[in-house]
């Protein structure tokens, strides 16, 4: 699918990270790895730290604390916003729609739409389609779109795959209308016939919860995990990133009548450092124009990255100026989609740490 | 495709001073899953062809490796 929107921009974007890190090396002695096997996966992979929220903090509540922050700092007004949008893959219940659950928490209007998405990696990018499509069709100004994920309790503390790399985080962007005509280019695919590759195969309705998908077994030395619990299949979403996602960044470059000089940075999904660096080779775009230092400093937060890598990386930048940026955001389901649009000033544009409230 | 070169990459890749065509990978400490990404990377970057992780386990030697890669230029 490709299209444009028109007359929309993003106007604040914060990043909320539990306050509490937690050291690759400290770590080690989960996974039985040899020091020195560890000190290759650490360079390869570009591991060094990442933010785990502590046990009963939920992706809900790293974004109920950004929003309230943006609501008490009087960057959003409670009856400006139209919709909340909540995307995740942790959420609180199986039911009610965790969106809702914030609308009371935070005592917004009835007349406010609530939706959960249960997207990933692309999560980003569908969460700011579904925006536009929304400010399209609805009279409010503004609308809210919540990022949420805590893989840290989707993964096991032994298994040297998924844990180290993994990271929660929470966001919370506005997006409203404009008069400008700034259009935003989308290009979205998607492939569920590799559902597969990447998936919680256990605890749901497929696979209800028993002892048996509750069960830890060891995989291979180090690589510990239940049914309840992400199996990844390395080598094919590593595949599947280097083939599938640069021809679509070319497509969105393309369709926006822009080249790779023409922007300034492209902030993409942070799986690894190393899959990074061979995307930005592959498709011939300077290392420094495409940031991959987000899984070293806080972990791969799924839906939450491409926002931690624009507070982190851009946001000084994004706060007194504007930046054009190609975003990107590839992997669960598979889907895997591609903007490029101007983005700033914004009112906001930091990454703050979850203090328990 | 230029084997020696091939054979070295990998070796380098196995942190190995040299590798012998009959080499056994499984032998290797370091055939892991980070060696074997960094096979797939190779093959992309360096050879332009996709190899399936399937495709790899189903590889005994260095020259397997090489012919699997060498076929797939093809």
């Amino acid at each position: 699918m490709k299209c444009i929107f028109r007359n929309k921009r993003i106007s604040a974007i914060l990043s909320v990270v539990p306050g509490q890190e937690s050291r690759f090396d400290d770590e080690r002695s989960n996974y039985n790895l040899t020091e020195e096997k560890a000190r290759r996966m650490k360079k390869m992979m570009g591991l060094d730290r990442h933010r785990v929220a502590a046990p009963g903090v939920c992706s809900s509540d790293l974004c109920v604390y950004g929003l309230q922050q943006l609501l008490n700092e009087g960057t959003l007004k409670k009856e400006e916003i139209g919709a909340l949008l909540f995307v995740s893959q942790t959420p609180d219940y199986y039911l009610p729609p965790t969106s809702n659950v914030i609308q009371g928490r935070l005592g917004l209007g009835h007349d406010v739409v609530c939706l959960d998405l249960n997207q990933g990696c692309a999560g980003f990018v569908i969460g700011l389609m579904q925006a536009f499509m929304l400010l399209d069709m609805m009279d409010a100004d503004k609308v809210v779109l919540l990022n949420g994920d805590t893989a840290s309790k989707l993964v096991d503390k032994h298994n040297r795959i998924t844990y180290p790399l993994i990271g929660d985080a929470g966001s919370v962007t506005i997006i409203e209308r404009c008069a400008e005509e700034n259009p935003v280019h989308l290009c979205l695919k998607m492939d569920g016939s590799r559902h597969r590759a990447l998936i919680v195969p256990g605890g749901a309705f497929r696979t209800p919860s028993s002892p048996e998908t509750l069960k830890l077994v060891e995989m291979e030395e180090g690589v510990v995990q239940s049914l309840e619990q992400i199996h990844m299949d390395g080598a094919a979403i590593f595949n599947f990133t280097l083939e599938d996602v640069p021809p679509q960044i070319e497509e969105v470059l393309s369709y926006s009548g822009n080249s790779k000089e023409s922007i300034d940075y492209f902030l993409f999904h942070q799986p690894n450092q190393f899959i990074l660096k061979q995307m930005a080779d592959k498709m011939k775009i300077p290392q420094e124009k495409l940031p991959n230092n987000i899984v070293g400093i806080y972990g791969n937060s799924s839906s939450v990255s491409i926002p931690v890598n624009i507070t982190h990386n851009c946001g000084q930048q994004l706060q007194n100026s504007a930046l054009r940026v190609c975003l990107s955001g590839f992997g669960v389901g598979l889907t895997w989609g591609s903007m490029v649009m101007n983005l700033g000033p914004l009112a906001t544009c930091q990454t703050v740490d979850y203090e328990a409230v | 495709m230029n084997k020696p070169e091939f054979y070295q990459r990998l070796a380098e890749i196995l942190d190995v001073d040299e590798l012998q065509p009959e080499s056994v990978l499984r032998d290797f400490d370091e055939w892991d899953s980070l060696a074997v990404l960094s096979v797939l990377a190779l093959a992309d970057s360096k050879y332009g062809v996709t190899i399936r992780a399937e495709e790899i386990r189903s590889v005994v030697t260095a020259a397997d490796l090489a012919d699997l890669v060498e076929a797939k230029q093809k």
